[in-house]
Formats: C-alpha cells, sequence, structure tokens
C-alpha cells in the first residue's frame, strides 16, 4: 500500500461527490422506488441535477425539506411530513431514507423515527429502510455501497430473516458497482445468462437509466430491481460481486442466508475478463459460448492493433477507488504507463494495492499532468486536461459533455475492445497532430 | 407591460416597491423541487469570472454542483475552478476556522485573485464558524477581499440566495473602486449573467447605439468592474426579480434610476434599449436607438419570415419559473406561437400579473406540481411542445414532446434580435426533426400483433 496525499489545505478542482449522491444513485436501480434524502432542497436538487445531467434520464429523488428552524426544533417533524406525503401520494415499493452532513451535524435520531414511520403504518409489503451518509465521509462509491448494504438487510428482514425452503442452482446473484454504467451492468447480466444461469441484480440501473421509453409519468424509478425478485436473492446458489465496494453487502447475503459469495475486482481488461468467463463455467458446468471465443480473440486482434499507439503512453488516471483500480488493470494490459493514480477517498481496497495511490482532487491530477498523453476522469477535468496539455478521456460520474457515457460498456472481451480502441483512437489522433 | 421606471420623471416609480421581506412559502417536505439559497447565491456571484470562489462546508456543496451553469468568461477562467474546505468529521467536531484561514491564504498566495467569496453552508452555519471574522482578519492580512456570502442552504429558496447575493455586492463591492474614465451613457446590466454568450450580444447592440456597459452584474463580470458600478447612468434589471432589490438600494444610495427589462423577442430588446437610451437622458442616443431598432427589427421580419410561417398556430407550454416566463412570451409569440400553459411556481404577482398582460385566460396557469401538471396541461391544451429549464427535459422526452431547453444550462443563446432568430430556427428544427415520426412508430413485431387476431 502507498497511499499519498497532497499536503494542501483547501480542496482545488474537486474529484469527490458527496455519499448520498451515490445513496440516490443506488435507489435508482430499485422499481418503483424513491429516495429521500433528508436535509436542505440544495441536497437533493444538486443530486437530481448532476445525475440527471449524466444519465440524460429523469432521476428520481425527494427531499425533507429542511429550513434553519426545522433544523433547531425538529428536523424529523419533516422527514415525516415527507414519508407520508410519499406514502400516501405514490405508494412506492422502496423508500431509502439517507441523511446528509446537515442532518448528522444536528444530529437527529431519524432512523428511530423511520422506524417508528414503518412500525405506526404498518407497512408489509413494502421497503421503507435508512441509511447514514454524511457527506464528510466517503465519496460516491461508498455512499452507494452502504445504501446497498442497507437495502440489503431491509430486503433480508423483509424475507423473514428465515432460510429459504428451497435453493435453485441456476440462480445467482449480482451486485454491480457504483462505477458501472447502465450498459456494464446489461452486459454482465448478458454475460451471465449466456451460461444458462439466471441472475437477479441489485440494485439493476440497467433497467431503470439505459433509456426506456415508457409513457406515463411517475416521479418514482421507472424500472430497476422488483422487489420481489429481490426478495428472492436468497434462494440464489451463489452471489457475484463486481468491485470490492460491494464485498460488504455480498457477505450480507452470506451471513444470513448462507449464500457464498465471489468477488471481482473489476472486469475490464483480459485478465479480468478471463478469470470472469473461467467462473462462470465452473459454476454452471456448462462450456463457454462460441461468441466469447470470437470476443477474445477479436479483444486480442484490437489490443495488437492498437498497441503501437500505446507504447510509450503515459496517462492521470482520477476515478472512485474500484474504478481506478479496474481501469489501471486494462489500462497496465496496454502497457500504459500510469503517472498518477488519484482517488477522492481511501477504502480498504486501495489499502491492499500495491499501485501507488493518491487521494486527492483533479487540481492534483493537472500537476501531475504535465507532458502525460492521458487524462482520464469525469467531465470536470476537461479543463485541467487542457491547461496541462493531456488528452481527454471522459469517463466515472458526472459525464455530461459527451453523448452516451452511461451506455458504453466497459467490461468482459467486448467492453475491454471498446475502450482499447476508444482511448486508443485519442492517442492516435494525439500522434497525427505530432504530440 | 408598464415600465417600472425610477428617474423621477415618469410618473409611476417603484422605488419605494422594495421587495418585501416577508417569509416565502415553506416548502413542502417530499414535493419539493428547486434549489437552496446557497444556489442561488452561487449562481449570482459565480460569473464574476476574476474571483476565487471558496465554499466552506462538506464535499456535497460544491462537489455536486460546480461547473453546471453556461455563463460564459470572456477572459479569466478562476471562477470556473471549484474550491471547498471539504469539512471532514475532524473539522467539524473540532472546529474549521483554522482551515478556512489556511484555505483563503493558500488561495490568494497561489492564485492571486482581486477577491474571494466565501461561502456558508448550511453546516458551517449550524456549527456556528466565525466565517466574516475570518474573513475580516485575512482581508486586512493579506490586502485582498475576502467577502463572506452568507447564505446557507437552509435559509430558504433558490430566489432568495440570490437577493442575498445582491446585499453582498452592495455591501462590500460596489462603491469600492473608481472607473479609470466614464461617459454619460454608462449602463450597469443586473441580472444578467451571459448565459452561452448572451450578454456578447446584447453589448453589441448597445454599441451600434452608443452606450456602454460599465458594469457587468455579473455575466462576464470582473470584481474591479461591479466595484465602480455606483458611477453608472442608469441600471437595467435583467428578467431578475431577485435582484430588484440592489437597483432599489443603488438608486437610493446613488441616485441611478433602473428599470426592469428583458431581451428576449425583438420587442422587449427595442424596448430594453429605448429604455436605456432614455435614461442616458441624450436624444442623440435615443434617435440612434430608434434607428437601431427600426433597421433590426426590420431585418428581422424579412429573415423569421419562413420560419414564422411554420410556426405559426404552433402551440406551446413554458415552464421557466420566475421572470423568464413573462419575458418569453413575448418572444414566442412574436414568432407567432400560442403559449397554452404557463408555470408561475416561482412567480411572483407581479409576474403573474404581466404573464397575464400577455396570454390572458388563453393559458392554462400552472402554479405547481412539476412535471405531472406539465404533461397534464399538453395533453389537454393539445401543446405540440414544451419549452422549459432542464431539469423538465428528459420528462418530455419520454413522454416524445418536443422541448426547447430555455434555462441556465443551456448553450444557445436566445437574447437580442438574432437571438430571436436562432430560437425560431431552434423551434423549428426542433418541431421538424424526423426523430418525433420515428418514435411514435412501433416496432415491426409489435405490430404483427393485428395479423394474429
Amino acid at each position: 500500500m502507498l497511499i499519498k496525499s497532497a499536503t494542501k489545505p483547501v480542496s482545488v478542482n474537486p474529484l469527490k461527490v458527496g455519499q448520498p449522491l451515490g445513496g440516490v444513485l443506488a435507489l435508482q436501480g430499485m422499481y418503483r422506488s424513491m429516495p429521500l434524502l433528508h436535509g436542505a432542497q440544495g441536497c437533493s436538487a444538486f443530486s437530481k441535477a448532476l445525475l440527471t445531467r449524466h444519465f440524460r434520464e429523469p432521476i428520481a429523488v425527494q427531499t425533507s425539506a429542511l429550513q434553519e428552524m426545522d433544523v433547531i426544533f425538529d428536523a424529523d417533524r419533516n422527514l415525516e411530513e415527507a414519508l407520508d406525503h410519499i406514502w400516501s401520494k405514490h405508494h412506492p415499493d422502496v423508500i431509502g431514507v439517507i441523511s446528509t452532513a446537515l442532518t448528522e451535524v444536528a444530529g437527529v435520531d431519524f432512523q428511530s423515527r423511520v422506524k417508528a414511520f414503518k412500525r405506526e403504518r404498518a407497512l408489509k409489503d413494502s421497503l421503507l429502510f435508512s441509511v447514514s451518509l454524511p457527506d464528510f465521509h466517503g465519496s460516491l462509491e461508498t455512499g452507494y455501497s452502504s445504501t446497498v448494504e442497507s437495502l440489503m438487510d431491509a430486503v433480508l428482514g423483509l424475507a423473514g430473516g428465515k432460510s429459504p425452503k428451497k435453493q435453485r442452482r441456476t440462480q445467482v446473484n449480482l451486485l454491480p458497482a457504483s462505477y458501472l454504467t447502465a450498459g456494464d451492468v446489461m452486459e454482465i447480466k448478458d454475460i451471465i445468462a449466456s451460461f444458462g444461469l439466471e441472475v437477479i441484480t441489485l440494485p439493476d440501473i440497467s433497467t431503470s437509466l439505459s433509456g426506456h421509453l415508457l409513457t406515463g409519468f411517475s416521479p418514482l424509478t421507472r424500472g430497476g430491481t422488483p422487489l420481489d425478485s429481490a426478495c428472492q436473492m436468497l434462494e440464489s446458489s451463489c452471489t457475484i460481486a463486481i468491485g470490492a465496494s460491494m464485498e460488504r453487502p455480498a457477505r450480507r447475503l452470506t451471513h444470513a442466508a448462507g449464500i457464498p459469495y465471489h468477488l471481482f475486482a473489476g472486469l475490464s481488461g483480459l485478465a479480468a475478463s478471463d478469470a470472469f468467463i473461467h467462473f462462470l463455467q465452473k459454476i454452471s458446468r456448462e462450456p463457454a459460448p462460441v461468441r466469447f471465443r470470437w470476443q477474445r480473440e477479436n479483444l486480442l486482434d484490437s489490443m495488437l492493433d492498437a498497441h503501437f499507439y500505446y507504447s510509450g503512453a503515459s496517462a492521470v488516471v482520477a476515478l472512485e477507488p474500484d474504478h481506478m483500480l479496474s481501469t489501471a488493470a486494462w489500462l497496465e494490459e496496454m502497457g500504459v504507463e500510469l503517472k498518477r493514480l488519484i482517488t477522492p477517498c481511501s477504502t480498504p481496497a486501495l489499502q491492499k494495492t500495491e499501485r501507488e495511490v493518491w487521494i486527492g482532487d483533479l487540481d492534483d491530477a493537472e500537476e501531475s499532468a504535465q507532458g502525460v498523453d492521458l487524462w482520464i476522469s469525469n467531465s470536470h477535468g476537461r479543463k485541467g486536461a487542457a491547461r496541462a496539455g493531456a488528452s481527454f478521456v471522459p469517463a466515472g460520474l458526472p459525464v455530461y459533455d459527451e453523448l452516451g457515457a452511461h451506455t458504453s460498456v466497459s467490461v468482459g472481451y467486448r467492453g475491454t475492445m471498446e475502450w482499447v480502441n476508444k482511448v486508443g483512437n485519442v492517442l492516435l489522433a494525439e500522434r497525427g497532430r505530432g504530440g | 407591460m408598464e415600465p417600472a421606471v425610477s428617474n423621477g420623471r415618469l410618473e409611476v416609480s417603484c422605488g419605494n416597491k422594495i421587495p418585501k421581506s416577508t417569509p416565502c412559502p415553506r416548502p413542502v417536505p417530499g414535493e419539493a423541487s428547486g434549489g437552496c439559497s446557497f444556489d442561488g447565491a452561487q449562481i449570482t456571484l459565480i460569473p464574476i469570472a476574476d474571483a476565487a470562489h471558496l465554499v466552506h462546508g462538506p464535499i456535497a456543496c460544491l462537489g455536486n454542483s460546480w461547473e453546471s451553469r453556461g455563463s460564459l468568461s470572456s477572459g479569466p477562467e478562476l471562477s470556473a475552478y471549484g474550491f471547498t474546505t471539504d469539512l471532514g468529521e475532524q473539522d467539524i467536531i473540532f472546529g474549521s476556522e483554522q482551515k478556512l484561514h489556511e484555505s483563503i491564504r493558500y488561495i490568494v498566495s497561489r492564485f492571486a485573485p482581486p477577491a474571494v467569496f466565501v461561502y456558508t453552508t448550511c453546516v458551517t452555519a449550524l456549527t456556528g464558524e466565525d466565517i466574516e471574522g475570518v474573513c475580516k482578519a485575512e482581508s486586512e492580512r493579506l490586502g485582498t477581499p475576502i467577502i463572506p456570502v452568507n447564505s446557507p442552504g437552509f435559509v430558504g429558496s433558490k430566489n432568495l440566495g440570490t437577493r442575498l447575493a445582491g446585499d453582498v455586492l452592495f455591501q462590500h463591492i460596489i462603491g469600492s473602486t473608481e472607473p479609470e474614465q466614464t461617459t454619460s451613457h454608462d449602463i450597469n446590466l443586473i441580472g444578467e449573467y451571459n448565459i452561452a454568450g448572451e450578454m456578447w450580444h446584447i453589448e453589441r447592440l448597445m454599441q451600434q447605439a452608443g452606450m456602454s456597459i460599465l458594469s457587468r452584474i455579473t455575466g462576464d463580470g470582473r470584481f474591479r468592474e461591479v466595484g465602480w458600478a455606483h458611477r453608472a447612468k442608469a441600471n437595467m434589471v435583467v428578467c431578475s426579480r431577485a435582484l430588484l432589490g440592489l437597483a432599489v438600494q443603488m438608486e437610493r444610495k446613488y441616485g441611478i434610476p433602473y428599470f426592469e427589462g428583458s431581451f428576449y423577442g425583438a420587442k422587449e430588446t427595442s424596448y430594453s434599449l429605448r429604455q436605456m437610451a432614455y435614461l442616458t437622458g441624450d436624444r442623440d442616443v435615443e434617435r440612434r436607438v430608434d434607428k437601431l431598432a427600426a433597421r433590426e427589427e426590420m431585418r428581422l421580419s424579412l429573415e423569421l419570415e419562413p420560419y414564422r410561417k411554420q410556426l405559426k398556430g404552433k402551440r406551446a407550454v413554458l415552464y421557466t419559473g420566475g421572470v423568464k416566463s413573462w419575458s418569453v412570451i413575448t418572444a414566442l409569440q412574436e414568432l407567432g406561437i400560442k403559449v397554452v400553459g404557463v408555470g408561475t411556481n416561482k412567480s411572483t404577482a407581479e409576474d403573474v400579473s404581466r404573464i397575464a398582460d400577455r396570454i390572458g385566460d388563453d393559458a392554462e396557469y400552472i402554479p405547481e406540481g412539476g412535471a405531472r401538471q406539465i404533461l397534464k396541461t399538453v395533453r389537454s391544451r393539445k401543446a405540440d411542445m414544451v419549452i422549459a429549464g432542464g431539469r423538465n427535459m428528459y420528462m418530455a422526452l419520454k413522454e416524445q414532446i418536443p422541448f426547447v431547453d430555455i434555462n441556465q444550462e443551456r448553450h444557445k443563446a436566445y437574447a437580442g434580435y438574432d437571438g430571436l432568430l436562432s430560437l425560431a430556427k431552434q423551434l423549428v428544427h426542433t418541431l421538424q426533426h424526423p426523430v418525433w415520426e420515428l418514435t411514435a412508430k412501433l416496432a415491426p413485431w409489435e405490430e404483427e400483433t393485428e395479423f394474429a387476431d
């Protein structure tokens, strides 16, 4: 482990976003759900605007709309009012109450208020849970995984906490990390299904944020995992967690229902894709479908074609922890020198990596990007990359100045090939300019 | 519309109509939309392009919001940098004033900005940080104005934040510098944020008529330039109720007359230019404006002709919130578009009466309800399109309703004479796009069920 951080007192051009944003994102992957941010109006307005810009889709989120006097006197009265309002008006299947820095600092006991609300209303067939996500810890990834963990607990609670009667050998659970796009999740589901396995994904943004044309407006999410599917996760034979941040939610299922889990740090790159396909072959006891043989060869061929442009290239990568590790993995396969890896917060997975990682902001990226060929970060990095003279490739969240970021695929052989070519094209263009 | 002119020469003055500080209606928990006061303050001050803007609070306030506006700068880019103290748990427990001191010093020593704005957020307001004290101490120590912006999110709505930012401008900045030279035709634009470069269009028009902008408040603004705003001959408040108070205060203290206007539509543009010219008191400028307006309106009407034909009788639902509602209505009407529904969620009573002046009872007023209510109006009034802010864009697209973005995030300039032409083109291109037919068609396998019967 080699974690470093810059010593400046102020964050300049932050890479970090608030944890609650991750919570809101996770809940977009539940069917008919509503994340409720317990905070000031801006907390939800900013989250909504940011996610809408990134996904180019309507985003479900509400707020307890705290004002100064509410915080001083009784913030939870607002929460109850909000819950009441959402419940009676929209009858969602899932409400996740997410705290913010404001409510955490005010020290309100919102969790017990949520429980009381649940008891009083005798909510049986729907899910109401809360998660504590102060903005002064973590970032998007930690907010997302904590929310999935709380959601998992709530699902286990709804399912009665008892061991399932039957176990389905061909049914598996998938827990995708926060950085995976709607296109990625769809691709992973597809890969798993092609081995004759049924897969239940939690949360599943591939059916809510990939772009559908369902008409009939609803303020709730219009896709994602249905609650009854989520309850059936207890009958699965194993859980596949993608991204180290999803290990804790996966472990919950192991503890509660004895379902083993398998963790994949990422699915980008040849080695990661090979490991995944090999694993699926083992658990399904089916040979890999012939298309993966083709895809693997296509990928290798693309890597050969592209290696001219990658060799000798250097990069700065500034992304959320799991995303950064997964991106670093395939860039290393392409022989890219990783000049600096930057991530907004420390996680257990970072403690284990042998790479040198910086906890920092996009200003740190800019400082190290002089003379570097590539800069990979969210759209906020574009200006810094231009100042440093590095070619910019947007990734992560938010990406608002490029179409299709939320459906682009970076997992498996096909997804890796897409990125090898995409980044390769940037390097090729740079070479064309004599860079 | 009766212009609100307060130079003493017109009988109707709104000089005493300072926006009342009656509390805004409390937002309904679970059904609230829109930003907070911190957001409003940022929107107003960040366009001051050469200043540093430092957010004192946990990451979300800046991290989730920066670079989300389309305000353009012709030069300095410092205000596009995101600065935040990014408070951690320890900072909150043990206090973060020291961190704020250090952050300000760091920014000033590294970037040498003409000023630093320091924004309070809910958390730092709640923990009782003495931000004003820190700013005062650092101003003295560094010799650079460090300006506290006390508009934490939980004090109220976005509009309140804008108004508080106006107070900051008035109390801390305006009157702090002197211009190198002034003319008798100097105007301040207040509340024009140079979205997609709109201000530059307006500036060109003003120059053609022999007028100039003394202070840009705040689109493409500079800190020192805002400081000498008190030397202008007149203030124009551009589509911003929330900054009207600033104009009123400037009138009281410096005797600068002001008026409210807009640059959406040829008529409003001509009106605004005339009003400015009138307030400069220079007959020659007035004559030049008349000529300019006549020429531009003539040219525009020729160029608009083909688009007007295609837009005539089209029905639109407008949901922009606030003052833009009435100003955009005029522009749409000039294009022959019928406004059949209009959002009044953020409008004041005065805005609503202006809307009524323009469309009477023909349209449905949408006071609240957001997306659901907009859609209902589109259906019941058989509208052809929705014109609104980005927040509602994808809702409209899901329902396959043609949509034109009119708010702060957009990338097209619609102000001035050329702006109206751009708007007309945008509307026609949107309505005629082949995608609407394609999305309305069923997939072949869905059509086949008819044969199966």
